[in-house]
């Protein structure tokens, strides 16, 4: 049946995103390339559910993207997407 | 001692060529104390994401030294005292 294989499938996701930092254990505030990665158009953060880093790697990011923000190289959120490139 | 790592931002009206040279003065304070410097990387001026003391450009300055925490304390404390030093950040690298 068509039906039981789709629900297979989904069970064992095809699409396994990579992730972006690999085994990486440092993320350093002034690489700002890497951080803009991490932060929506808005400024925000993004989840870990879109970037599928690990838990500690998370960790790492908020700290210096809220570091970078603190120096101005990175924009704190607004509702004005790209307000500066 | 610790390592550390300082970052500035200065007036954006500076000339980019007196940067580095009045830094020396704020890091002869570190020098005194039996601290050395190991490097001072001035970034030249960039666009900030945000307006600071309304200035949208800033000069930055990144600098690597080893000295006590009481020295540092005092070299962000003379550098915060300058008006022609917009923010300062200390970290250790060791840290994270």
């Amino acid at each position: 049946m068509p039906s039981d294989n789709r629900r297979t499938d989904r069970r064992f996701p095809s699409r396994r995103f990579a992730n972006p930092l690999g085994e990486l254990d440092y993320v350093d505030y002034k690489d700002v390339a890497l951080l803009r990665t991490f932060v929506s158009e808005k400024g925000k953060i993004r989840s870990r559910r879109v970037t599928r880093v690990t838990a500690r790697q998370q960790r790492l990011i908020t700290a210096a993207v809220k570091n970078a923000r603190e120096m101005a190289l990175l924009p704190y959120p607004s509702n004005l997407p790209h307000s500066r490139s | 001692m610790r390592r550390y790592e300082v970052m500035v931002i200065l007036d954006p009206s500076l000339d980019e060529r007196t940067v580095a040279p009045s830094l020396e003065q704020f890091l002869a304070v570190v020098r005194n104390d039996g601290g050395s410097v190991e490097k001072v990387d001035v970034w030249g001026k960039r666009r900030l994401s945000y307006d600071i003391a309304k200035n949208s450009e800033g000069i930055y300055a990144v600098i690597d030294l080893t000295a006590q925490p009481a020295t540092v304390k005092e070299l962000d404390r003379q550098l915060n005292l300058t008006e022609a030093i917009l923010r300062t950040k200390v970290l250790r690298p060791e840290v994270h």
